[in-house]
């Protein structure tokens, strides 16, 4: 769809320019009109004014004082002219010099308005007036020249034409000015949903125009639900592995008590199918907490979840006085939810930790996806072990047992973040070595 | 050594007390968090294990709230709730350890010796002072001439004590504290013959009375 800024400014745009079109057109056409009027009835007091001088004598002949008549009737072309006729005589002003008005006989007491050419190219507009003087009837034709007047209403259209061009165009620059401030708001929410993808915020600021208020409300509102509902259910899996826990550790208490009284082989049995239980759930649970690429819920901060995991882990080895050397850029790119990533590395740090002489090496590198390198001085690994982790769809039961059982979390957390998990050998350090690729959206 | 119990499920804790006498422990059990936190204020205990599904207050709440009053209580927190989340919000509300259940008793007293060791700056391993060996595990003495010996559980329970806090007065009732629980009849009596006792096994150069005050272990 086209863009609302470009649809609304081309629409304004087009309809001020018809409207000052318009606007130009009417009042061009008015003007025209009322000048028009304006030298008609002039043209008829001048009628009325020739009328007064003419005089009839006992034939019936015409006579007109033209000393009585304004002077323009005189000058030749002067654009004022006139005509009398009557009984078969005419009396033409003098300013028409050979030139002959048309005439149109006129009943008296009745007026006729035309247009006419008339010399040098004068646009003459012509009033015929009927008359009855001492009863004789008589034409009185008036015409005067129109040119003049058009010239100054061209003029002043072309006036009307440029200021409005000029006012057009500032109405657009203010129109485009309004548009972008109230569309502002629109790109505010536009970098507001950016910010909210990237975890950055969690809610849409609802100081928005009325016509959006119900979108950004239904936004909020939406994520408020998948907020809670993620928190319902990760809530509901912690009380269900607390449930679950419960008559385990009882269990292993009481295997551990009766230790003496119970064969070898019946131990063994007991003490593993514990740890099974414990780890499967463990594992199920884990797996359904996982967020994935919902956005809702706090995001993973490298800043600031990262230094308590790695203290954490301090205090739980502590008596290893392990050595992390953690690099990574001062600020991380990572849409990917605390939790799951708290498990995610809190696995495979733990692992590490777990087998490591003295030195972890954490590196952390984010350009469009995000790669973590985690790598300890350990024995390392066969890696045939982990080919079998690396692998989609893994049995749960075949990853319990030994090395891999945090390590089959973190797979599958990977997984879920379609990103890769791969294991070698630490160049550096010369034990295990993980790599996880995840992408960063 | 005196310890709290905060601990909910009362299976659990029916043996989770007797493993944890058997180890030594004058052991106090708070079954809600509420009282949890009251205890563990009473500054008479060495350490604390920590649940934090606890009913009334949240376990954590009750550490963190231990710890805003300026309480250093040792804390071990006990639960089923492992996700690394919950446990690195366990550390950042100021645990000393944390352990998941299901576990195995012997890890639990593993840890609890370990932050026991630690926090009276002890090394690792068996407690050792002037030529004695305490195994905390197997609750023997070994003297300085090689012999050893077999302690009872309050002997134990005392020369424990006096081991990790060398140098320190400490009084017949700090001793009666961190060695009997709530429940037990109590005799300040019982502690003169019991040091006695001990004096004859570890010789009674090291173990000093102060008149009016209490006793000191004197480490060479």
């Amino acid at each position: 769809m086209q863009s609302l800024q470009a649809k609304l400014g081309s629409g304004l745009i087009l309809s001020l320019i018809a409207v000052f079109t318009g606007l130009w057109l009417l009042i061009s056409f008015n003007i025209q009109h009322l000048a028009e009027e304006y030298i008609a009835s002039r043209l008829r007091h001048d009628a009325e004014m020739l009328l007064s001088t003419i005089q009839f004598d006992k034939n019936g002949k015409i006579s007109l004082d033209k000393t009585a008549t304004n002077p323009v009737y005189s000058q030749p072309f002067s654009g004022h002219y006139y005509l009398i006729f009557a009984n078969k005589q005419s009396i033409n002003s003098r300013s028409l010099w050979d030139q002959q008005l048309h005439r149109t006989p006129v009943k008296p007491g009745e007026q006729m308005r035309s247009h006419q050419p008339g010399p040098n190219q004068q646009q003459l507009l012509v009033v015929s007036n009927g008359f009855t003087k001492q009863g004789h009837g008589l034409n009185i034709i008036v015409a005067e020249d129109l040119n003049p007047v058009s010239d100054n209403i061209k003029q002043f259209q072309r006036r009307f034409a440029v200021s409005a061009v000029v006012f057009l165009l500032l109405l657009v620059i203010l129109q485009a000015f309004i548009l972008r401030q109230s569309l502002k708001t629109i790109t505010r929410v536009r970098s507001e949903l950016q910010s909210l993808q990237q975890g950055e915020t969690r809610q849409l600021n609802t100081d928005v125009p009325e016509e959006l208020r119900p979108l950004v409300n239904e936004i909020n509102h939406l994520l408020g639900i998948m907020e809670q509902r993620l928190h319902r259910s990760r809530n509901a899996l912690g009380d269900l592995a607390h449930t679950i826990k419960k008559p385990l550790t009882l269990m292993q208490q009481l295997i551990d008590q009766h230790h003496a009284t119970l064969t070898k082989e019946l131990y063994d049995k007991l003490a593993r199918q514990t740890k099974d239980i414990n780890q499967l759930t463990d594992r199920i649970l884990k797996r359904a907490r996982l967020a994935g690429q919902a956005h809702s819920g706090a995001r993973f901060s490298f800043t600031r979840d990262l230094p308590a995991l790695i203290e954490t882990l301090e205090m739980m080895y502590r008596d290893k006085n392990v050595k992390t050397q953690l690099i990574m850029p001062t600020e991380v790119d990572c849409a990917i939810d605390r939790e799951d990533m708290l498990e995610l590395l809190g696995n495979i740090l733990d692992n590490a930790y777990k087998w490591t002489r003295q030195h972890i090496k954490l590196t952390i590198t984010s350009n469009t996806e995000l790669d973590i390198c985690i790598e300890d001085d350990g024995p390392g690994a066969d890696t045939s072990q982990f080919s079998q982790l690396e692998k989609r769809g893994v049995r749960l039961d075949e990853t319990t047992h030994g090395y891999g059982f945090g390590l089959a979390i973190a797979a599958d957390m990977v997984r879920e973040y379609q990103g890769t998990l791969s294991f070698s050998t630490s160049d550096k350090l010369g034990g295990l070595r993980v790599d996880i690729r995840l992408p960063a959206g | 050594m005196r310890l709290l119990l905060a601990e909910d499920d009362q299976d659990l804790v029916a043996t989770l007390r007797q493993d944890l006498e058997a180890a030594g422990y004058a052991v106090d059990l708070a079954d809600n968090g509420v009282d949890a936190e009251y205890l563990g204020n009473e500054a008479i205990y060495d350490v604390a294990v920590l649940d934090l599904g606890l009913p009334k207050r949240n376990g954590i709440e009750v550490l963190r709230n231990w710890r805003s009053k300026g309480n250093a209580l040792p804390v071990i927190i006990l639960t089923a709730r492992n996700a690394w989340h919950e446990r690195v919000e366990g550390f950042k509300g100021g645990a000393d350890d944390y352990l998941g259940k299901p576990f195995h008793v012997e890890e639990l007293l593993a840890r609890l010796t370990a932050l026991l060791h630690r926090v009276s700056q002890q090394p690792g391993g068996n407690l050792t002072a002037s030529g004695l060996i305490l195994d905390e595990e197997r609750q023997t003495l070994t003297t300085e001439d090689g012999h050893s010996h077999k302690l009872t559980g309050t002997e134990f329970r005392l020369l424990r004590c006096l081991l990790l806090n060398p140098g320190k007065v400490l009084s017949k009732s700090q001793l009666m504290d961190h060695i009997y629980d709530l429940d037990s009849d109590k005799d300040s009596n019982v502690i003169e013959v019991y040091i006695r006792r001990l004096r004859q096994l570890v010789g009674s150069e090291h173990i000093e009375t102060r008149r009016g005050q209490g006793y000191v272990f004197r480490d060479n």
